[in-house]
């Protein structure tokens, strides 16, 4: 029982931590929190859903597929809404990301009903190790999540775009006077966080189900583990991804399971109460 | 029709009440508030338990529901006064999803999913059956105007002056001597307690009320209905929060034009075209369509002399 708990929890985390490195890559371009992600993982999960279902395509093409859709998605909409809006405040452009959720998420249901889907797999058992038991897709979440986690930790150390992404985040002006070209590492981030979102709803779709709502239902959850890790710092979000998870799957164990979406809440109110920074982050200097 | 159209004003006057409530927290204010709908819950049911299952009277219930959105915008506003604002956002909407997980939860006394069934209605026996839809539009548009007022005079007057300063920079205003925090909270608790009133009033118009109503989405009209308008004018978001409902309700009737679409496709058309007029409406117009007004002194006529002969 409770090793099974141990089990879900990093199920959990698999599925959080990669869009929380991403939140926070996206946030340290455009700084504000962006609730447009919902939206963009339900558009993975559906593009998957799509070449997979009625295409036919094998389920690792159309996760690739996915992932490139998400990403032109991803570009489009900061090119067409976020960028020419780069004035307002924070807060504005936090409503816009909703609105932008709410339109995608209506673009979904106009085309597909509110049914709920599933990718065309074989059902299998789950393995069984003792008492423990976990399916072969979750397996595949988790091996995936940390194959992502290290590549992200592979790019943003050692390469070229990698340095820039971070000199841009840490400071665009200064960046900027150094020579890196603002505007191409923007493109490039938005791309690769929106092939994140991508796979990301690809894997909601294999450990939970495809339906216009998924990513929204995500989205407080990945905000909480990239608060937790301290907003900005995609190693944090890892961490806060696996600490989410876990008082998830305890608070099932003490309260109704309906319940378990007000954690991520109440795991960010806490936290921001005590540590405004988050668990690894730095102060902020403001101005 | 005309029952429609009635009912779709009536709305727009529990979602103008809304709005001039976020706007004196947000747009006068600078304090971000993403928990509407959980206060919009709050009074709501404090006015419905406490009329349908407590029996008190209306005269009672209504202003309970008012003190308790006072509270809780006073008690959230405590909590989370150091937090930046877009945290902020988090936070009051973490509140807002808190407060429809308790209702939604707990059963045995909010009837959870079931729908809390209220009788009460204002003047029921005074007004007749078939003239009640119009006495209730009135009655609410009385309290639109009164919050209307209310929200004219706080922002026209010497704690607007305060305010507006404490929202562009509140270290300035600080300096200046101004009670940063105690401003703050008495604001948060005044929307907090304008949000109730509207709750109570949906209630008792509804007679029904259920946790599926008081979704986040809420939040994110009257946002809308501020950003459109224009923050900071209370005339401006009279004119959003009318002319989100209209593009809200009125949208229904594409579906007489296009049969093709059934109920689902229809809401989410609707959904999409609300988005967009956000979207446009900022790419357009960024401060909304009736900005803030400039803010001019204007120096009395009997300036310069003293206020009270010195005698």
């Amino acid at each position: 029982m409770s090793l099974q708990i141990l089990i879900n929890a990093l199920v959990n985390a698999a599925l959080i931590a990669p869009p929380a490195m991403a939140f926070s890559l996206l946030f340290g371009i455009l700084r504000f929190p962006n609730f447009a992600i919902g939206g963009y993982i339900t558009v993975g999960a559906f593009a998957a859903y799509t070449l997979n279902v009625p295409l036919g395509l094998p389920l690792p093409l159309a996760t690739a597929g996915a992932m490139a859709f998400t990403g032109l998605v991803v570009w489009l909409a900061h090119v067409l809404v976020f960028k020419p809006m780069e004035g307002q405040s924070a807060v504005t452009l936090l409503v816009v990301s909703i609105a932008v959720t709410l339109i995608l998420e209506s673009v979904i249901r106009l085309f597909y009903s509110a049914d709920v889907r599933g990718f065309d797999i074989p059902l299998q058992r789950p393995y069984r190790i003792g008492e423990m038991r976990i399916t072969k897709e979750q397996i595949e979440i988790i091996v995936l999540a940390v194959a992502m986690g290290t590549g992200l930790h592979l790019l943003l150390r050692y390469t070229r775009i990698g340095r820039a992404m971070r000199a841009v985040a840490d400071n665009p002006m200064l960046a900027s006077i150094r020579g890196v070209d603002a505007a191409r590492v923007t493109t490039f981030t938005t791309v690769l966080c929106g092939a994140i979102f991508g796979l990301t709803g690809v894997f909601a779709g294999l450990d939970l189900v495809i339906e216009p709502l998924v990513g929204w239902n995500l989205t407080i959850p990945i905000f909480a583990a990239a608060i937790l890790g301290g907003i900005g710092s995609p190693y944090g979000a890892i961490l806060g991804a696996i600490v989410l998870g876990l008082a998830e799957e305890l608070t099932i164990l003490v309260l109704p399971s309906t319940y378990k979406i007000g954690v991520g809440f109440v795991i960010i109110a806490v936290l921001l109460l005590v540590r405004p920074q988050g668990l690894f982050g730095t102060v902020e200097i403001k101005k | 029709m005309s029952a429609y159209l009635i009912s779709m004003t009536t709305y727009a006057g529990f979602f103008m009440i809304l709005a001039l409530a976020l706007n004196l927290q947000w747009g006068l204010t600078g304090m971000v508030n993403f928990g509407i709908a959980g206060f919009y819950a709050l009074g709501a049911y404090a006015s419905g338990l406490l009329s349908a299952k407590a029996g008190w009277p209306l005269g009672l219930s209504i202003p309970a529901a008012v003190a308790v959105g006072l509270v809780a915008g006073g008690l959230v506003a405590l909590l989370s006064m150091r937090l930046r604002e877009d945290f902020l956002a988090i936070v009051t909407l973490g509140v807002g999803e808190m407060i429809r997980l308790v209702v939604l939860n707990e059963d045995q006394i909010t009837e959870g999913p079931r729908g809390l069934r209220i009788d009460a209605q204002p003047f029921r026996d005074l007004v007749g059956q078939e003239n009640y839809a119009i006495f209730y539009l009135c009655f609410v548009a009385l309290f639109v105007a009164v919050t209307y007022a209310i929200c004219e005079r706080i922002r026209t007057g010497p704690m607007g002056r305060t305010l507006r300063a404490i929202r562009e920079d509140d270290v300035v205003a600080g300096v200046l001597g101004k009670d940063v925090f105690r401003h703050r909270v008495q604001i948060f608790a005044i929307g907090g307690g304008f949000m109730g009133l509207a709750g109570a009033l949906y209630a008792h118009y509804t007679q029904n009320i259920s946790p599926e109503v008081f979704m986040p989405m809420v939040a994110m009209f009257i946002w809308m209905s501020v950003i459109v308008g224009g923050a900071g004018n209370n005339r401006g978001l009279l004119i959003g929060a009318g002319t989100v409902i209209m593009f809200l309700e009125g949208t229904r009737f594409i579906g007489d034009v296009i049969p093709s679409l059934d109920a689902e496709k229809m809401s989410a058309l609707r959904i999409i075209i609300i988005g967009l007029l956000l979207i446009v409406t900022i790419r357009l117009r960024p401060r909304g369509l009736l900005p803030e007004p400039k803010f001019t002194y204007e120096p009395r006529k009997d300036a310069g002399k003293p206020a009270r002969s010195p005698t």
